[in-house]
């Protein structure tokens, strides 16, 4: 039985954290030479927990399924990163980044933990330039900034359109310094596979070697995941090929509590697909709606020509529903939106899954050299994937799973239900709430890593006294045999569907009823669905090769197995929470002209699911007290 | 970091290719220089080369250390050609270059040739085993008529030809050579990079042209005996 | 659009390969190149056979996996992108489309076009980083930085590790790999303290994993998904010939060029 207790430290928001670093335990010097620490994952989270946990003196033991850790997908993010150092002087400060983060998540995070993250993001921008991450500059010599997603200051740091990449090559080199002094032990292409639990506290992990197929334990005195999101779950989104749940997953089912699954943050301009297999959506800037009016033909089915259409026969529809921010809305409104003109059987585009982003006016008002100027390696980006001339035809975009705010749950010191597991980065559900801003995933990756976790795990490990436990223990070889059962069973089936083919139909169910728009009849009937598509998996499910080669199709299928169970958890979570809120959005919640309504009598909480075999997820509730400031209603129109 | 003051590494001898290859590409270019005075008349050719005669022991420190640099660059070059061959055992099956030219990826080719003609050249004009008897002739001021030498040498369409062809691999080798020694010493400007690319092929054009002109001007007849 | 597809197999890294033939017909020219494999390989895996095995991730250029050598130049026909961004468009029906994978002493196959590049990980261990401690950073506006030289520094830091430099330079070397992050850290202040020992212990480390020297034939460049300059090279260049001066140590403290941390 879980108790969710998240241990906040009392007192004032602005002394907590400081406080919690005073009253928390330590471990000598000596004694971090004895004691190891299994970090799995290297994106942002994963990379500086790792880097920083060696350079405490931790054993480290490090794990990812890329071939290096430089791939994780932190490395796509293209925005930039926030912190409140106010270099601007426009009158930012941490006290206005927690507010626009607790908001923006539409009032469904913990305060404690948003304060210290906006507390802790001024550090990560020095830390990162301590590295070497090249920031965008002045001519001065200082550092520059940017405002970003509709925020009212200019605090977003930057590398040109690849800060992930630069941020997570900053916490690489790092890493790959402890691994020069032997104080981390770098396993690349080895994928994490079961948890192992011993007398409650987490004490390892069972991995498979992706190259030579062994299924081994390895042991340690606590875990650290730093395993990324479950966009991927939808099938087609904008998270690379290999992003999974398998990691955290698979820990719930040992008994790690999952928060908030069923918040997922739907970007809402991507390119649309261009054929059906296509499981990759590429991302266009949110920056594009800043110039670029979105419409649809006004009638349904009109298959004729974007010049055609004549300007009475077209539906500006976001300037016609939010006539305040018109196309700037925020990233939930603008996606829901389009959403419903493709229901309504106006969608452009293949399979009618798109709407125009049209730059016509801009560029009568301003001339092509001025889009190009301020777009012009966007616009040379969609003529490569879809080879379309924006500058002359409308570009098309439809929204993309992107982000997920749910994840396994953890207390004010990152730790997990189960003792010694502590959980970081996007893998965690803490401090995005229902829905996260542009630019502040980053932050909380490397706040986590850098700044956070190292303090707190040395709490647990000084408190838990635990001892080294051996491969050979009986928990372990139970679940290297569950692992290696479970690995048999995908290559006996031997079936006729490939798992690309299961993972594709699980995706359109949850997109289709889990997805921007949810309602009680949708959630139902897929969670009637899952299962009997998870039924046929199992006995129909094709994967060729041996177990104990580099497989690659059976690394995909045991990730196409998690998202058919997980799928089911996602829509349980939906189905609970009656109300709609950031990217929540449940039809049958919201107003006479179609605002969401929040319902913060009832559901101001975190919802935190408990894994019960044969039986569905039993539901805790992490009550949210917000002492600080009060939940208000967002309106855009 | 790994403690590291010993710089024994691949780029070290490529340094040293360089400064070595860029001191022969001087050799060559004043050797083609001096050997213009071929078209001053023979005085003029005998005269420097009984100058050079007149000081054995510059001439012979200076053939010394000549041959000093020509041996540290070969061995040097040979050492590098055999890692980088070695850097790629299974070769691919389709391969298309984009912007390496013929000549740079024939270095160890044309450097091989190069020094097989290097060898051909000093037995069949200094040394003079071509013919002995040609050898030894003076001239009239008693100096050793090295000019009757090259005149009946490149009448010759046989020598005239290896000598051609020599050329030929001195100059696809000394065009990628220069360049290349310019980016290896890190001589690189954003303004002036495409002076020190064209570099490689000019000092290539400048000697080669050079050398040409006297073998076709003695093959055609218009330097005379 | 029919096409032809010529795809090395290779079952593990002691077994050996060979060019095996595809005939496939189900390609749209709105498909990437990878999706089109995804379609071959989905093919293959219902015929009950093993589906080519090939490195992809991000799928948007950035995270450096994918490693195709597509008609003999790697990362195929089109510049400055990687093949995870090239489309069918660029070919026509009835090509014969030959992929390989990377080849190099150091970057052993694992399977098909799938190759080990762990040597490249062991090149940044053995330097590319700045031996700073988490906590107790400066504020990061203390060091100015002049916007060119972060630009610069950018320019070079923009290297994705995808090896693409290696596997077109004829002698298979990692010159470009190394000179951008010895120019990216050596261009900063931060980075410039360990310049010295960085650039020879990386180029040592370069060696010691089986790559060539740099030919200067600049064929990395054309190939590098970010266009990353060879102009790096010279830089990296002129960093060791400086290193190689400034590593006999100071005359005062003999020792000085091995102090501090390690």
């Amino acid at each position: 039985m879980i108790t969710l207790d998240p241990k906040i430290p009392p007192g004032p928001l602005e002394t907590k954290w400081e406080r919690r670093r005073f009253t928390e335990k330590l471990v000598s010097p000596g004694n971090k030479r004895r004691i190891k620490i299994i970090v799995v994952g290297t994106g942002l989270a994963g990379a500086s927990a790792a880097s920083t946990l060696g350079q405490l003196g931790y054993q480290v033991e490090c794990f990812c399924f890329q071939d290096s850790p430089r791939r994780a997908h932190s490395i796509a993010a293209q925005g930039g990163i926030n912190a409140a150092k106010n270099y601007q002087d426009d009158g930012d400060s941490v006290a206005r980044l927690f507010y626009d983060t607790i908001k923006g998540g539409d009032f469904r995070s913990r305060e404690a933990n948003v304060y210290r993250l906006a507390q802790v993001s001024t550090q990560i921008i020095d830390q990162c330039v301590a590295l070497g991450v090249p920031f965008a500059r002045e001519y001065g010599g200082q550092l520059a900034n940017r405002s970003f997603g509709g925020v009212q200051v200019a605090r977003t740091f930057y590398c040109r359109g690849q800060t992930g990449q630069q941020l997570l090559l900053g916490a690489y080199s790092a890493l790959c310094w402890q691994v020069e002094r032997g104080q981390v032990t770098m396993r690349p292409r080895t994928e994490m596979l079961d948890l192992v639990v011993i007398d409650g506290h987490a004490r390892g992990i069972v991995v498979r070697d992706l190259v030579t197929g062994r299924i081994t334990a390895h042991m340690a005195h606590a875990v650290v995941l730093a395993t990324g999101g479950y966009g991927n779950v939808y099938y087609r989104s904008t998270n690379a090929s290999s992003c999974n749940v398998t990691a955290t997953y698979r820990a719930w089912k040992q008994g790690a509590a999952f928060a908030n699954p069923c918040f997922t943050q739907i970007h809402p301009t991507a390119i649309p697909p261009a054929e059906t297999h296509q499981a990759k959506l590429t991302l266009m800037s949110e920056s594009l709606r800043n110039d670029g009016r979105l419409w649809v033909p006004s009638a349904p089915a009109d298959r004729r020509l974007p010049e055609e259409i004549p300007l009475s026969e077209r539906d500006y529809f976001l300037e016609r529903r939010y006539p305040r921010f018109g196309n700037l809305v925020p990233r939930d409104v603008a996606s829901r939106a389009v959403k419903a003109m493709c229901d309504e059987g106006r969608g452009v585009g293949p399979g009618g899954h798109g709407v125009y982003l049209d730059f016509a006016d801009v560029i009568e008002r301003h001339g092509v050299d001025v889009v190009r100027e301020r777009y012009g390696n966007l616009f040379e980006m969609y003529q490569r994937i879809t080879g379309e001339d924006a500058y002359r035809v409308p570009m098309r975009i439809y929204p993309a799973p992107h982000y997920t705010m749910g994840g396994l749950w953890v207390d004010y010191n990152l730790m997990s239900t189960i003792p010694g597991l502590f959980v970081i980065g996007e893998a965690n559900f803490a401090d995005h709430g229902a829905n996260r801003l542009g630019a502040s995933s980053l932050m909380q990756g490397l706040a986590d890593g850098y700044f956070i976790l190292p303090y707190t795990i040395g709490h647990y490990l000084a408190s838990a006294k635990a001892t080294l436990v051996g491969e050979e223990h009986r928990a372990s070889r139970a679940a290297v045999e569950r692992v290696t059962g479970l690995v048999a069973t995908l290559l006996r089936a031997n079936g006729r569907r490939t798992a690309a083919s299961f993972h594709r139909e699980v995706g359109k169910i949850l997109w289709d009823h889990c997805g921007m728009a949810r309602s009680k009849a949708g959630l139902t009937g897929a969670l009637k669905a899952i299962p009997a598509l998870r039924e046929e998996f199992w006995r129909d499910v094709a994967v060729p090769g041996s177990g104990e080669t580099f497989n690659q199709e059976l690394e995909y299928a045991g990730r196409v197995a998690d998202f058919l169970e997980f799928a089911e958890l996602l829509c349980h979570d939906a189905l609970h929470r009656e109300e709609s809120c950031g990217a929540h959005f449940r039809e049958e919640y919201q107003t006479a002209d179609g605002e969401p309504q929040r319902d913060d009598e009832r559901f101001a909480h975190v919802a935190a699911w408990e894994y019960r075999q044969d039986d569905s997820p039993l539901l805790h509730k992490e009550p949210l007290a917000f002492e600080f400031v009060q939940p208000t209603t967002r309106s855009y129109q | 970091m790994r403690r590291s003051n010993q710089f024994q590494t691949s780029l070290s001898s490529k340094v040293a290719v360089a400064l070595s290859g860029l001191g022969l590409a001087g050799f060559v270019s004043f050797h083609m220089l001096g050997n213009l005075q071929v078209f001053e008349g023979p005085a003029a050719l005998n005269g420097y080369a009984a100058f050079l005669r007149e000081m054995p022991i510059v001439l012979w420190s200076a053939r010394l250390g000549l041959l000093t640099v020509a041996v540290a660059h070969i061995a040097l070059g040979i050492r590098l050609a055999l890692q980088n061959r070695r850097a790629r055992p299974v070769a691919y099956a389709v391969r298309e270059y984009r912007v390496a030219s013929m000549a740079s990826r024939t270095m160890a080719l044309t450097g091989s040739l190069l020094l097989l003609f290097i060898v051909f050249h000093i037995l069949h004009l200094t040394v003079g085993l071509g013919d002995p008897s040609v050898h030894d002739q003076l001239d009239e001021r008693g100096h050793r008529d090295v000019y009757g030498k090259v005149i009946q040498a490149f009448h010759n369409p046989f020598y005239v030809a290896l000598y051609c062809a020599g050329q030929l691999v001195l100059g696809m080798h000394l065009s990628h050579a220069v360049s290349g020694s310019l980016q290896t010493l890190g001589v690189e400007h954003a303004a002036l990079i495409r002076l020190f690319r064209a570099a490689g092929p000019a000092v290539a054009l400048f000697v080669v042209m050079g050398n040409l002109a006297i073998i076709f001007a003695v093959f055609l007849g218009l330097v005379r005996p | 659009m029919k096409l032809t597809l010529k795809i090395w197999r290779q079952q593990g890294p002691h077994d050996n390969g060979r060019l095996v033939s595809y005939e496939t017909d189900e390609v749209s020219p709105d498909m990437s190149f990878l999706e089109m494999l995804d379609g071959v390989n989905q093919r293959l895996i219902l015929k009950g056979e093993e589906p080519v095995a090939f490195e992809h991730d991000c799928r948007e250029g950035i995270c450096g996996s994918c490693s195709l050598v597509i008609n003999g130049v790697p990362h195929g026909p089109e510049r400055g992108m990687a093949a995870c961004q090239l489309y069918m468009r660029r070919f026509s029906a009835g090509d014969v489309i030959t992929i390989e994978p990377w080849r190099a002493r150091a970057f052993p196959i694992i399977k098909d076009l799938v190759v080990d590049r762990s040597a490249l990980d062991r090149l940044m261990q053995a330097g590319g980083y700045i031996s700073i401690n988490t906590g107790g950073a400066v504020d990061g506006n203390v060091l100015l930085i002049g916007k060119e030289q972060a630009e610069t520094a950018m320019d070079a830091a923009s290297c994705i590790g995808c090896g693409a430099c290696v596997a077109a330079c004829k002698n298979a070397s990692a010159t470009l790999f190394v000179a951008a992050k010895v120019s990216h850290l050596g261009t900063l202040p931060q980075g410039k303290p360990e310049r010295a020992r960085r650039v020879a212990a990386m180029m040592e480390a370069m060696d010691r994993e089986g790559f060539g020297a740099c030919g200067n034939q600049y064929e990395c460049e054309a190939v590098c998904p970010k266009r990353i300059s060879t102009r790096f090279i010279a830089m990296l260049n002129r960093e060791y010939l400086r290193a190689g001066f400034v590593a006999s140590g100071s005359p005062a403290e003999p020792d000085s060029s091995q102090a501090g941390p390690d």
